[in-house]
C-alpha cells in the first residue's frame, strides 16, 4: 500500500515527467551536491580528556568518584572540571574520555529530562532508562563512524533497586557491583572487587567512602593524567548528593629513597 | 453580527472595508465560550488557575488538563479550543527548548511570549488557515523574577500583574483588581485563585466543573507544577466556604 | 624495525567501530531436545569487564539464541530479532517457527554485509516436527542446520571435543554395533559442563559463570531426568507444549 496520497492514480516515470505530476518527495535529486562532504570532520580522537571514574555499590545505594582534571594530552589543562553529572532525582553519570563530547551528552540529557518533566504524566526516568538511552545514543554514533569519545558510568537508585552500569564509545554495555573506566579499570578495579564483592548490601556509607578514597589515592599515585582533587557522588533512595571537591592527602617522602632512575647518579 | 453575509468574514486574509479581520474576532468568540482561566503574578511567584467545564460525567477526573508545562520554569493555561491549546503548548515547548539550545540558559518568558505571538499572528495572514481559537496565559519565574503574559488570537501579547480570559473574565478581572497582588504570598495567591474561579463559575448555566491550579516559585522549587493535593483541597474547601458567605 | 621518525606520509589513525568481548557459546541438538549454553564473562583484552553478561537469550518457547563476538553488536542484534518476532506475533498470533527465525537471522545479518554485525550466532530449539535443532551462522549470514556447534573464543578447544563426543569422529564402534545418531540429555548435559570447565582451564577469556538453556519438545522423555538436576529453573511462557529450562553453574573466576 502506498501511504502517500499524492502518488495515487498518477503516472510515474523516473526519466521524464512531462506534466510535473511526479510527487515532489520522490523526485530524483538533481540539485547541486554538497561540495564539502569530503571535508566533514568527525571525532577521530579525543582532545581534552578526563581520566578514570570509579563507582561501587554499597548498602544504601551507589557511590561514584572522579577527579576534576581535564587534560590536553600530557598538559593538565583544566583543573576544576566536573565529571559527575546528576540526571533527575535518582541518577548520576560520570565520564572519562573527551570532555566536549561529555558536555554535549549533558545537553542531550538536559533536553531529555525537560521533555519528561513537561509531559507531567507522573513518570520519571530512573538510572536504568538513562543508561539504555545513552547506550542507544553511543551505539548509534559509533555506527555512523562518528563516536562520542567517552566511557560513562551510570549509577542510581530507584524504587528500592540499585543500578550501576557502563557504556562506552562503541556502545558496549555491562553491569557489575564495582566499575571503573580508563586507567582505573586496570589499577582500581581489582582492589574495588576485593573490597566490595559480596558486601554490596553490608558496606556502610562511611566504609564505602573509605574504599573510594583509598582507590582515588592509588590512582593519583600511579596515573600520570590524574589530579589530587576529586568529587564523590552518593546516590540513595533519598536522592543525589555530589560533594564539593576534596583534596587527597598524599606523601612523597619515600621518593627521596628511590634510586635507579631519574636524575640521581647514585 | 453585521459582518455576516457581507463576505468579508470568510477568510483571515481579507479585511472588511473598515479595517477589521472578522475571522480573528470570531476566534475571540471561541475564547469567550470557554471556561475561565486566570493568572496571578505575586511577590515571589505565579499562580495559574482554570475552570475546566466538564461536559460529561464519564470523563476521567484530571484528564484533558488545560494547564500545561512548557519548561521547568514555564506554565501555560489556555481558554478556548482545547486542541488548539495542545498545539500551541507543543510549539511553546519547542521554542523554549530552542532558546536553551541556542543560549544554554532557560528562556525568559518574554522571549517565549514573543515567539508564540509571532506564531499565532502568522495564522491571521492566510486564507488557507484559521486563527487560533484560544487566549493563552503564560506564567514563569525567570531571571527577572515572576512574569505573566497573555497571547490573544490576533497574535498580540501583553504583560500583566493579573490576567483573566474566557467566559468569566470580566468578574474575575474586577476581583483581581481588588487584590494587592504584589504583596501576596504564593499560598495566599493559590487560595485567592481558587476563590475567584469558584466565584465566576455560573452554576445556573453551566454543568459541572473541575478546578485546576498550578504554581511556580520558591514554594514549588522554582518548577512549574500543579499544586500539592493538601493545598489544593484546602483552597477548594475555602473557596466553597467563601461562596456560601458571599451569597 | 620501525623508524623513530616517520619519513613517509602521516598516517590517519581511524576509528575502529569493533572490539572482541571474548566468551564461548555452544549448542547441541538431541532427538527431541536442544541444549544451548554460554559462559557469562565479558572481557576486553586482559580486562574482565563483568562476570555476568548473558550471551544466551530465550526468544520464544521453542527457540533460544546464543550470540558471541562484539557484545554491543550482539545486544543490538538480539534486540532487533526480538522486535521482529514480536511483530510476527502481532501479525500471525503465534510464535515464529525456528526454521523461519533462522532464515530471518540470515536476512538480517546479510542486510549488513558491508558493515557487519561482528557476532557469531547459534540458534537452538525445536522444529515444527518436534525434532531438536541447532542452526549456526557466520557474521554475514551464511548458515546451516547441524547437530552441534561451538563458537567464540574457545571454539578451537571445544569443537574438536564435540566432534569426538557427539559425532564420534576418530572413534570406531565395537564390532557388530553402531554409534547412536542422537544422544540422550543425560549424556549431553555433562558434555556441555565439561566443555566449559575445560575451556575455562585453558582459555583466559572463558569463565565466571555458565548458563545452559534446554528446550524440550512436546512430551519429551528427557523431562524426568531434567527435573532432578540441581537448580534447574523453568522459563516456559506459553501452553504450546515446548518447554524451556535454564541451569546456572559457577565457573572458575581466575
Amino acid at each position: 500500500m502506498d501511504h502517500f496520497p499524492t502518488n495515487w492514480g498518477r503516472p510515474r516515470n523516473d526519466a521524464f515527467d512531462a506534466y510535473g505530476t511526479y510527487p515532489i518527495h520522490q523526485r530524483p535529486q538533481n540539485g547541486p551536491k554538497d561540495a564539502f562532504v569530503d571535508g566533514v570532520q568527525r571525532t577521530q580522537q579525543p582532545i581534552v580528556t578526563g581520566t578514570s571514574v570509579l563507582a561501587i555499590k554499597f548498602k544504601d545505594g551507589i557511590m561514584m568518584a572522579a577527579d576534576t582534571l581535564a587534560s590536553y594530552g600530557s598538559l593538565a589543562r583544566f583543573k576544576d572540571v566536573q565529571r559527575l553529572f546528576p540526571v533527575g532525582d535518582n541518577t548520576v553519570i560520570g565520564a572519562g574520555g573527551d570532555m566536549s563530547d561529555f558536555q554535549y551528552i549533558q545537553t542531550l540529557l538536559d533536553g531529555l529530562t525537560i521533555d519528561e518533566f513537561t509531559a507531567q504524566d507522573g513518570h520519571t526516568l530512573g538510572p536504568a532508562e538513562i543508561h539504555e538511552y545513552l547506550a542507544q545514543v553511543m551505539y548509534a554514533r559509533r555506527s555512523k563512524m562518528n563516536p562520542l569519545w567517552n566511557a560513562l558510568l551510570v549509577g542510581g537508585v530507584k524504587d528500592g533497586k540499585k543500578f550501576l552500569a557502563f557504556v562506552d564509545l562503541l556502545g558496549t554495555t555491562y553491569s557489575a557491583s564495582t566499575l571503573a573506566t580508563g586507567y582505573g579499570a586496570h589499577i582500581a578495579q581489582p582492589l574495588l572487587r576485593k573490597a566490595v564483592e559480596g558486601y554490596e548490601n553490608v558496606l556502610t556509607e562511611e566504609q564505602a567512602l573509605k574504599i573510594i578514597e583509598t582507590n582515588m589515592k592509588v590512582l593519583f599515585y600511579r596515573d600520570a593524567r590524574s589530579l589530587n582533587k576529586y568529587q564523590v557522588a552518593i546516590i540513595t533512595e533519598q536522592g543525589v548528593r555530589i560533594s564539593e571537591s576534596k583534596t587527597l592527602d598524599t606523601h612523597w617522602s619515600f621518593a627521596e629513597g628511590i634510586r635507579g632512575y631519574g636524575a640521581q647518579t647514585q | 453580527m453585521t459582518s455576516i453575509g457581507t463576505g468579508y468574514d470568510l477568510s483571515a486574509s481579507t479585511y472588511s472595508p473598515d479595517g477589521r479581520i472578522f475571522q480573528v474576532e470570531y476566534a475571540n468568540k471561541a475564547v469567550e465560550n470557554s471556561g475561565t482561566a486566570i493568572g496571578l503574578k505575586v511577590k515571589h511567584g505565579v499562580v495559574l488557575a482554570v475552570e475546566k467545564l466538564v461536559h460529561s460525567k464519564l470523563l476521567v477526573p484530571e484528564a484533558n488538563r488545560r494547564i500545561q508545562t512548557i519548561d521547568r520554569h514555564i506554565g501555560l493555561a489556555t481558554a478556548g479550543l482545547l486542541a488548539d491549546g495542545r498545539h500551541l503548548s507543543n510549539r511553546a515547548r519547542d521554542e523554549a527548548a530552542n532558546y536553551r539550545e541556542t543560549y544554554n540558559s532557560p528562556a525568559p518568558l518574554k522571549d517565549v511570549a514573543d515567539r508564540l505571538g509571532l506564531y499565532v499572528q502568522a495564522y491571521t495572514l492566510y486564507s488557507s488557515v484559521r486563527p487560533f481559537g484560544i487566549s493563552t496565559i503564560l506564567g514563569a519565574v525567570d531571571q527577572d523574577g515572576p512574569a505573566l503574559y497573555v497571547v490573544e488570537p490576533s497574535g498580540v501579547f501583553f504583560g500583566y500583574n493579573g490576567a483573566a480570559v474566557g467566559k468569566g473574565r470580566q468578574l474575575a478581572k474586577t476581583e483581581l483588581e481588588k487584590l494587592k497582588l504584589s504583596e501576596l504570598s504564593m499560598r495566599e495567591a493559590v487560595l485567592e485563585a481558587a476563590r475567584i474561579i469558584y466565584l465566576v463559575h455560573d452554576d445556573a448555566k453551566e454543568k459541572d466543573f473541575e478546578l485546576e491550579i498550578s504554581w511556580i516559585g520558591p514554594d514549588s522549587g522554582n518548577l512549574h507544577v500543579h499544586v500539592p493535593k493538601d493545598l489544593f483541597d484546602e483552597a477548594e474547601a475555602k473557596a466553597k466556604a467563601a461562596l456560601e458567605t458571599f451569597e | 624495525m620501525p623508524a623513530m621518525v616517520s619519513t613517509s606520509q602521516p598516517v590517519q589513525q581511524s576509528f575502529n567501530p569493533y572490539t572482541e568481548n571474548g566468551g564461548t557459546i555452544l549448542a547441541i541438538a538431541g532427538a527431541d531436545f536442544s541444549v544451548i549454553a554460554g559462559d557469562t564473562r565479558q572481557s576486553e583484552g586482559y580486562s574482565i569487564q563483568t562476570r555476568y553478561a548473558p550471551k544466551v537469550f530465550r526468544l520464544t518457547d521453542k527457540a533460544v539464541l546464543a550470540v558471541n563476538g562484539f557484545a554491543a553488536d550482539g545486544n543490538m542484534f538480539v534486540k532487533k530479532v526480538r522486535q521482529r518476532l514480536e511483530w510476527y506475533r502481532h501479525a500471525h498470533a503465534k510464535d515464529m517457527p525456528i526454521r523461519a527465525i533462522a532464515r530471518l537471522i540470515q536476512t538480517m545479518l546479510y542486510a549488513r554485509r558491508f558493515f557487519p554485525f561482528y557476532v557469531y550466532n547459534i540458534l537452538g530449539g525445536i522444529e515444527e516436527d518436534g525434532t531438536g535443532a541447532v542452526y549456526s551462522f557466520d557474521p554475514v549470514g551464511s548458515y546451516e542446520r547441524e547437530a552441534c556447534r561451538a563458537a567464540g573464543a574457545a571454539q578451537s578447544l571445544v569443537q574438536p571435543f564435540l566432534d569426538n563426543q557427539i559425532y564420534f569422529k576418530n572413534q570406531t564402534p565395537a564390532p557388530g554395533t553402531a554409534f547412536p545418531k542422537h544422544l540422550p540429555l543425560s549424556t549431553v548435559l555433562p558434555l556441555v559442563i565439561d566443555s566449559f570447565t575445560s575451556a575455562t582451564e585453558r582459555h583466559i577469556e572463558v569463565g565466571d559463570g555458565l548458563e545452559i538453556y534446554i528446550v524440550l519438545s512436546k512430551g519429551s522423555t528427557a523431562l524426568q531426568g531434567l527435573q532432578t538436576v540441581r537448580g534447574v529453573q523453568e522459563l516456559t511462557a506459553t501452553n504450546d507444549g515446548e518447554r524451556v529450562f535454564v541451569i546456572r553453574r559457577e565457573l572458575k573466576k581466575d
